[in-house]
């Protein structure tokens, strides 16, 4: 069963910035949502979002976790 | 609301059913959390591992909010969680053992865990003050419980022919008793609905159908032709014939801890 790596945001505050928790491996969205809620449960979130890293597209970097997903120009 | 019921206002045949329908979902989730506990390790991933563990902090939880509720028929609830004999435990009898394996631990994430959320709900809807005050918040956890066992359910319904089998199996293996404990047709379960503590156990058994069919669809397995499994119905316990094993007992009560214990 592959697994893929999602991306967890999440904020306390309604207005609050979307803020880069961590992540989870899961094998589809709606595990990916039951793991990120129930790994990062200690604290009392106004909304939590779970993003597949694959969708993440790279502007200014073409090395860190995103890599794999930069588009053709800009990059080496 | 004016009409809502404490323990002292209900009749004796109300009271002893509303005690019995308590320590069953007590029970149930107290024992279904040492089942979860069982797999924090071993489940099939890290991120699976700590819902599991998270889901027996919630089920315990409950239990004991539910265990104190007996506080109101005059029961001393440490005895109740701690001293009992296994044959006066009133969980659903496909708790009295370990899951068979992940397949079976996915089925109680569906079904009996989803059996419990649905009496639990309703009891929540009824009359008793204590429930409409305090099921709300945990009915609120086990959304994730359903959610966690919906996607592995559909995940293994999608899979090879002997993932599908092996959950198949544990499906079926347990629901004719959980239909039977949603629906027993007994005495004590037409005095609550009679004292509109709970719904009546036929519109428990539609709201579980109506929560869980569409996903036994997928394995083939139509819920409307389980027939529940009354066979030697205990009564007073409401529920079947067994007990839970030894080894989960001792946890559950929490024997080795408490000899820990300086009072």
């Amino acid at each position: 069963m592959r697994e893929n790596v999602y991306d967890v945001f999440a904020r306390k505050e309604r207005g609050e910035p979307l803020r880069h928790i961590g992540y989870v491996d899961a094998m589809d969205a709606e595990l990916a949502r039951v793991y990120a809620w129930k790994t990062y449960d200690e604290e009392r979130w106004f909304e939590m979002c779970v993003v597949p890293r694959k969708e993440i597209i790279p502007v200014n970097r073409t090395d860190g976790p995103f890599a794999a997903n930069a588009l053709g120009g800009g990059h080496e | 609301m004016s009409d809502d019921k404490q323990a002292p206002e209900m009749s004796e045949e109300a009271r002893a059913a509303l005690e019995r329908l308590i320590l069953g979902l007590a029970d149930g989730k107290r024992l279904l959390g040492v089942r979860y506990s069982d797999w924090l390790l071993g489940a099939p991933s890290l991120e699976s591992g700590i819902a599991m563990s998270s889901m027996c902090q919630d089920e315990w939880g409950h239990a004991r909010l539910l265990y104190a509720m007996l506080k109101e028929f005059g029961v001393d609830p440490v005895r109740v969680e701690h001293e009992r004999p296994a044959e006066e435990y009133g969980n659903p009898d496909s708790l009295d053992g370990p899951f068979s394996d992940w397949a079976g631990a996915v089925a109680a994430m569906l079904l009996m865990d989803g059996a419990l959320t649905v009496a639990l709900e309703a009891f929540g809807e009824g009359k008793f003050e204590l429930a409409r005050s305090r099921v709300p918040k945990m009915i609120a956890e086990e959304e994730f419980h359903h959610d966690l066992g919906a996607a592995w359910f559909r995940r293994f319904a999608s899979s090879t022919e002997e993932a599908r089998a092996r959950l198949q199996a544990a499906a079926t293996s347990e629901l004719p008793r959980i239909l039977a404990w949603l629906d027993p047709r007994d005495g004590p379960s037409q005095a609550m609905t009679e004292a509109g503590l709970m719904p009546p156990g036929e519109e428990l058994h539609r709201r579980f159908a109506d929560k869980v069919g569409p996903f036994l669809d997928l394995l083939g397995v139509d819920i409307a032709s389980i027939e529940p499994d009354r066979s030697d119905w205990d009564e007073g316990r409401g529920r079947g014939p067994g007990a839970p094993d030894a080894e989960a007992l001792e946890r559950a009560r929490g024997d080795r801890n408490r000899m820990l214990l300086v009072e």
